[in-house]
């Protein structure tokens, strides 16, 4: 009898073992494609893009020679390096989630601390590292510090040595934390496309969560609490135009564009090469073809509110700021239009791609 | 036919008092305090002391219990630590009345902190730690009895055992019958939601995806959740219908984030084997312990005084109906059960569906007609925001919270919506709740929600 029990357990725990250090996968891959074109058509190429437009923006600011057309390319190439920067901040997981880069924090913390910067510029003593400057670094400091008045008094200002070490030092602090993400990603990128599964720590997982809460940063931050469509701690707040992304360079929604359209292109699955590979979209494509239980297609669904999304904001003619003040009705219906994305993805893209969100034990929902 | 039915009692209650080996419940006993310690230990590895009762700023309580509050770090701390201690010694069996009714007070306590937290797991082991608090499962090898040798029994009324049994039956059996539902037995849903999750496996992993596999599943899971016990209690059928159990729940236990249950399922099982088989186990774990076995017999049976018989009969045909009909009272509600959860909890329906839910929050200042949308991450833990969006009466708390956040920031008589969507096997997500309604003049009742919308 206790043979019998205990060539139970054998059996019990060979399946166990057998089934938990699986091979490697050989055709039946199900994610490998999607993270494999992720990694090599998305990511890196993206982060790779932004390495050069930092390089670039480097260069701009040491060929900066008090001339109105230097510091016009100076200003542009900011402009485009800021854009690229919107390419990436969803990728917050894996190497950009390390501590020592944080890049969502240190490079786009907004609205930015104009007092804070001015004092630190004063000071010339100020360590970049702490937390405490995330407010005073970043895109968000370069955005003031290169657009905050007009030409003239930029002139002015930047003859300050001071000042041009701390525009500097924001840009190199990016290009620091760039680099070790880029380089981590060399390694990195055998993780990300080896950690199949969806339960918490397999990259579906991270990826969509990440994808979600860039998502939902958008919405919020970039849009409803500038807007006041949004509360702190339960309590509605007024529209406040200085919470806007980019305001002295006014491209906050440009930058929101550019933010959708990267959130777009990776749920297609379109690289920065421009070929449609693998995507989210295919995926859930591949679902609607399989299960008898679909209603409508998810997959359209998504990709379409992603067009109606970039249609809503693309309308409006001036910036965020400007918007607020004068049309607020426009932005609560392109408001409503972002929010109804959130269910798809939150409900309904998950529950297929069955990612798990909670850390903790569930038995069924 | 009265004379039969006396006849049938008769017998009942005969078996009832008469005696069989307390092997198996001595067994059952040390099984059940080494898993509970391995729970527990897991669970405070894990982290989730912190991540469920101390990082939250807010809880969700269970009707009526609001007054059951978490006791801070260093207090819930020693609650686990307590919980380790009197696992330990239920295994042990040292002081064991005292262990069990520490254990039984102090788990349920914990289950009872946080609603968004609940686990049919956790009440089955709820409600085991109970009847093991009633149980003589100390009476042989134990300490109990190695301090005071008048204690040994060998011998327990066939209640004892027939009680674990009892709740252990019922976990399967009522699985089984939540089972019986159109989407899980006709559409393989969510079956093949979840299958196809794991079509990465090696080997199997490409038949995830097809949906016969996905109707075998079901089917096949429905059929084992409602055999199963009959099948254990069977003498001819028990062997092959063990290995069954053993290969179902290691499937399972790989399939879903299940935890310890699997496992709790596996050995608690052992329960339905002879009393032999138990008497050998005993022997195995002395002879690794060189207990020496005494010859002295000791005094046999669990003689309980009269007022006690009397008092234990209605007791426990009380406790096996409540058990029975608390499953049912779904149907007392209108609407798809599935869709309202009203009567959904402590009816084992474990691992039924794929509900996912978003829910947007919207303060209304009354006076200034201000609107905002709340950020749910400054009031919720992810695991509170997304057991909170599917299930209406959390729906209605976290709008009585957010009414309590927000009066104390100095804004009375919010006026405080919802628009929640839910998404439910794979259908698209659909509203869930009457958006327009003021969630913060309804009180929550046992009563019907007329303001969730129907599916």
């Amino acid at each position: 009898m206790i043979r019998f029990i205990i060539s139970s357990f054998v059996l019990g725990l060979f399946l166990l073992t057998s089934s938990c250090c699986p091979e490697p996968p050989v055709d039946e891959v199900d994610y490998n494609d999607l993270f494999v074109n992720m990694a090599d058509n998305i990511i890196v190429p993206r982060y790779a893009e932004l390495q050069t437009e930092l390089e670039e923006l480097e260069e701009s600011l040491d060929l900066y020679e008090g001339t109105d057309l230097s510091l016009l390319l100076l200003q542009n190439q900011f402009k485009v390096a800021y854009h690229t920067w919107q390419k990436v901040s969803v990728f917050e997981f894996g190497p950009a989630a390390e501590y020592s880069a944080l890049l969502r924090a240190n490079c786009n913390t907004f609205p930015t601390n104009n007092s804070k910067i001015e004092a630190n510029i004063t000071s010339t003593e100020y360590n970049l590292d702490f937390p405490s400057n995330y407010e005073a670094k970043g895109f968000p400091a370069l955005d003031y510090l290169l657009f905050h008045t007009n030409t003239t008094d930029l002139h002015n200002e930047l003859e300050s040595e001071n000042r041009l070490v701390y525009l500097r030092d924001c840009i190199t602090d990016m290009q620091d934390r760039l680099a070790s993400v880029v380089l981590a990603w060399d390694s990195y990128r055998a993780t990300f496309i080896g950690a199949i599964g969806n339960d918490q720590n397999s990259s579906l997982s991270l990826f969509f969560n990440q994808y979600l809460y860039d998502y939902e940063k958008l919405k919020r931050d970039k849009f409803a609490l500038p807007a006041g469509f949004a509360t702190a701690f339960g309590i509605p707040l007024n529209a406040d135009v200085t919470m806007v992304e980019a305001p002295y360079s006014h491209m906050s929604l440009d930058l929101m564009i550019t933010n959708l359209e990267s959130l777009e292109a990776i749920y297609l699955g379109v690289g920065e090469d421009g070929v449609d590979g693998v995507g989210i979209f295919d995926k859930l494509k591949e679902y609607n073809a399989q299960s008898t239980v679909v209603e409508g297609d998810l997959a359209e669904a998504i990709k379409t509110q992603f067009v109606i999304c970039k249609a809503e904001i693309s309308n409006f003619e001036n910036d965020l700021a400007t918007e607020i003040e004068t049309n607020i009705d426009a932005l609560q219906n392109a408001s409503s239009e972002l929010q109804k994305m959130v269910p798809m993805l939150k409900n309904d893209m998950r529950s297929y791609l069955s990612v798990t969100v909670t850390l903790t034990d569930s038995d069924g929902d | 036919m009265v004379t039969n039915l006396k006849n049938y009692t008769a017998t009942f209650i005969n078996w009832f008092h008469s005696e069989t080996s307390i092997a198996p419940l001595v067994v059952f006993r040390i099984i059940f305090g080494l898993m509970m310690f391995a729970s527990t230990l897991r669970f405070l590895l894990k982290g989730w002391v912190d991540l469920l009762f101390i990082q939250p700023t807010n809880f969700f309580h269970y009707y009526g219990l609001e007054w059951i509050k978490p006791l801070g770090e260093i207090g819930m701390y020693t609650v686990f630590a307590l919980l380790l201690i009197s696992s330990l010694f239920i295994a042990v069996g040292l002081f064991y009345r005292w262990a069990t009714i520490v254990y039984f007070v102090l788990f349920t306590y914990v289950e009872l902190i946080d609603i968004t937290n609940y686990l049919n797991h956790y009440y089955f082991i709820s409600l085991v730690a109970f009847l093991m608090c009633l149980l003589p499962a100390h009476r042989s090898l134990s300490m109990d009895v190695w301090r005071n040798h008048s204690l040994e029994l060998y011998k327990t009324p066939n209640w004892t055992l027939g009680l674990l049994k009892f709740q252990l039956g019922i976990v399967y059996f009522f699985a089984g019958i939540a089972k019986l539902n159109y989407d899980w037995l006709f559409k393989a849903m969510p079956m093949s939601i979840w299958l196809q999750a794991k079509a990465h496996w090696p080997l199997v992993g490409s038949l995830f995806t097809e949906q016969w596999v996905a109707y075998s599943f079901s089917w096949i899971g429905c059929i084992f959740d409602l055999t199963i016990v009959f099948l254990l209690l069977s003498k001819k059928w028990r062997n092959p219908a063990y290995i069954v159990l053993v290969l179902f729940h290691v499937i399972t236990g790989l399939m879903f984030p299940i935890g310890m249950f699997p496992w709790i399922m596996i050995l608690a099982t052992l329960i339905f084997f002879s009393p032999d088989f138990h008497q050998k186990i005993i022997i195995f774990i002395q002879s690794i312990l060189k207990i020496e076995k005494r010859d002295v017999i000791p005094a046999n049976s669990v003689l309980l005084q009269r007022f006690k018989k009397r008092v234990l009969l209605p007791f426990l045909a009380l406790y096996i109906f409540v058990q029975l009909v608390i499953p049912f009272r779904y149907l007392l509600y209108p609407g798809q059960l599935f869709w309202t959860e009203q009567g959904y909890r402590f009816s084992w329906r474990v691992m039924l569906m794929e509900k996912a839910g978003t829910a947007f929050f919207y303060v209304t200042d009354p006076i200034t007609g201000n609107r905002g949308e709340v950020d749910n991450s400054q009031f919720l833990s992810p695991t509170q925001e997304k057991m909170m969006a599917t299930q209406p009466d959390l729906i209605l708390q976290y709008a009585h919270i957010i009414k309590r956040e927000v009066e104390s920031r100095g804004l009375q008589n919010p006026i405080i919506n919802a628009e929640v969507y839910v998404s439910l096997n794979g259908s698209r997500s659909k509203l869930f709740i009457d958006p327009e309604i003021n969630l913060v003049i309804v009180d929550d009742s046992f009563e019907h929600k007329d303001w969730i919308l129907e599916n």
